[in-house]
């Protein structure tokens, strides 16, 4: 079974800094339709204005990480990690016990445009944890790179979350397929981040995504002129 | 039901920030939601701009918190109040206007203005000088609005 959500029916919140689309229930946006998927729990898509971000603020039991399309981010938190997250690098921060953080536009002439993912973590109270490192994006044309998962010894470097999910990012050009089986029992979320895949020949735009249940198999294909950049989650 | 907690700081060079982000990250281990905030410098902005590091800290905590509001402290049940050991204005200043909205509520003052604090009617508890000893006291402060612990 595969049931879309629509680009264009997500949350949406312009705080004039801010242009922020949720696909699940986010802060003013509460859909009791759209709260979740799995462990799936946050996926917006934000647009921040140059110099502009999120002041200090805190997070407790829960795995998040951003996926940066454009542009640099600038992370602080109250562990003394400070970095510039940026497109083809992994970051994940397990907020566990309890962390603070802002998050900025590292730049003060360009806007950034990305991704944030929030799982909900299999366990509560864990310390927390911050990773960050670069990528070569030719990891991601045409196969799935592994971005977060649960495993302490991955496939590929990632991001260890405290969930049974897995997160990777693909990059599929026009007319290029690319075949993914799903185990008994999983699920997957489908999100296409820029350009036009299909997902079992479900068309997808820049913003829609898709939930994956009781299939045996993904069957994705970069389409229209320039094909497709999106993300994959397995879920259990 | 999570209680809610707001950590105001006073902070120059981010010293005390540190110790206000200390004490916000012990409310969160006990599930609070937090806010925080920094109050304004009283300082003339010509010596501020004399003061490099001081503009430079200056500049990045603008941006990260804004100034506390009156809606910020009605939704407060804890008031976590943080200011440098030698620099107690812009904190005097701020509990000179919190009248009577605070009487009651559990608060904890990290710094030297403690008794200036109790005058306003919050309820003081433990004064925390290290960045561990501000987490715990924050939690205890939590703890003690959510009603767990006391006696």
């Amino acid at each position: 079974m595969i049931t879309i959500r629509k680009s264009d029916e997500r949350g949406h919140f312009n705080g004039g800094w801010i242009d922020s689309y949720q696909t699940f229930s986010f802060g003013n946006y509460s859909d009791p339709a759209h709260t979740n998927f799995r462990a799936l729990r946050v996926m917006n898509e934000d647009r921040i204005a140059a110099g502009k971000g999120f002041g200090a603020h805190g997070h407790r039991d829960m795995e998040i990480f951003t996926y940066v399309m454009e542009g640099g981010l600038a992370h602080k938190d109250s562990t003394g990690e400070r970095h510039v997250l940026r497109p083809n690098m992994i970051q994940a921060m397990s907020a566990g016990t309890g962390v603070i953080h802002s998050e900025f536009n590292a730049s003060e002439t360009e806007p950034v445009h990305l991704l944030q993912i929030w799982i909900t973590p299999a366990m509560e109270d864990v310390p927390p944890r911050y990773q960050q490192f670069a990528y070569d994006p030719c990891e991601k044309q045409g196969r799935l790179r592994l971005l977060v998962g649960p495993d302490e010894r991955p496939t590929e470097p990632a991001a260890f979350i405290h969930q049974d999910a897995r997160a990777y990012a693909c990059v599929l050009g026009a007319g290029k397929m690319l075949e993914r089986p799903i185990a008994r029992g999983r699920h997957a979320w489908v999100h296409c981040a820029q350009g036009n895949i299909a997902v079992n020949g479900v068309a997808l735009k820049t913003g829609d995504g898709v939930a994956v249940s009781d299939e045996q198999a993904l069957q994705i294909e970069g389409e229209g002129q320039g094909g497709g950049e999106f993300l994959l989650l397995d879920l259990a | 039901m999570a209680a809610n907690a707001l950590v105001v700081f006073y902070s120059r060079y981010g010293k005390t920030e540190q110790l206000a982000l200390a004490a916000g990250v012990g409310a969160i281990q006990e599930r609070a939601n937090i806010r925080l905030r920094r109050l304004p410098d009283l300082t003339d902005a010509s010596v501020i701009r004399a003061d490099a590091a001081w503009t430079e800290n200056l500049d990045r905590m603008r941006r990260e918190y804004i100034a506390p509001r009156e809606i910020d402290i009605q939704w407060a049940e804890v008031l976590i109040l943080a200011a440098p050991q030698d620099r107690t204005a812009e904190m005097e200043l701020f509990l000179d206007t919190l009248g009577e909205s605070v009487r009651g509520k559990i608060g904890l003052a990290i710094g030297t203005f403690a008794a200036e604090a109790a005058k306003t009617g919050l309820i003081v508890g433990a004064v925390a000088g290290r960045p561990e000893d501000a987490t715990a006291a924050a939690r205890e402060a939590v703890k003690r609005a959510k009603g767990v612990g006391r006696g």
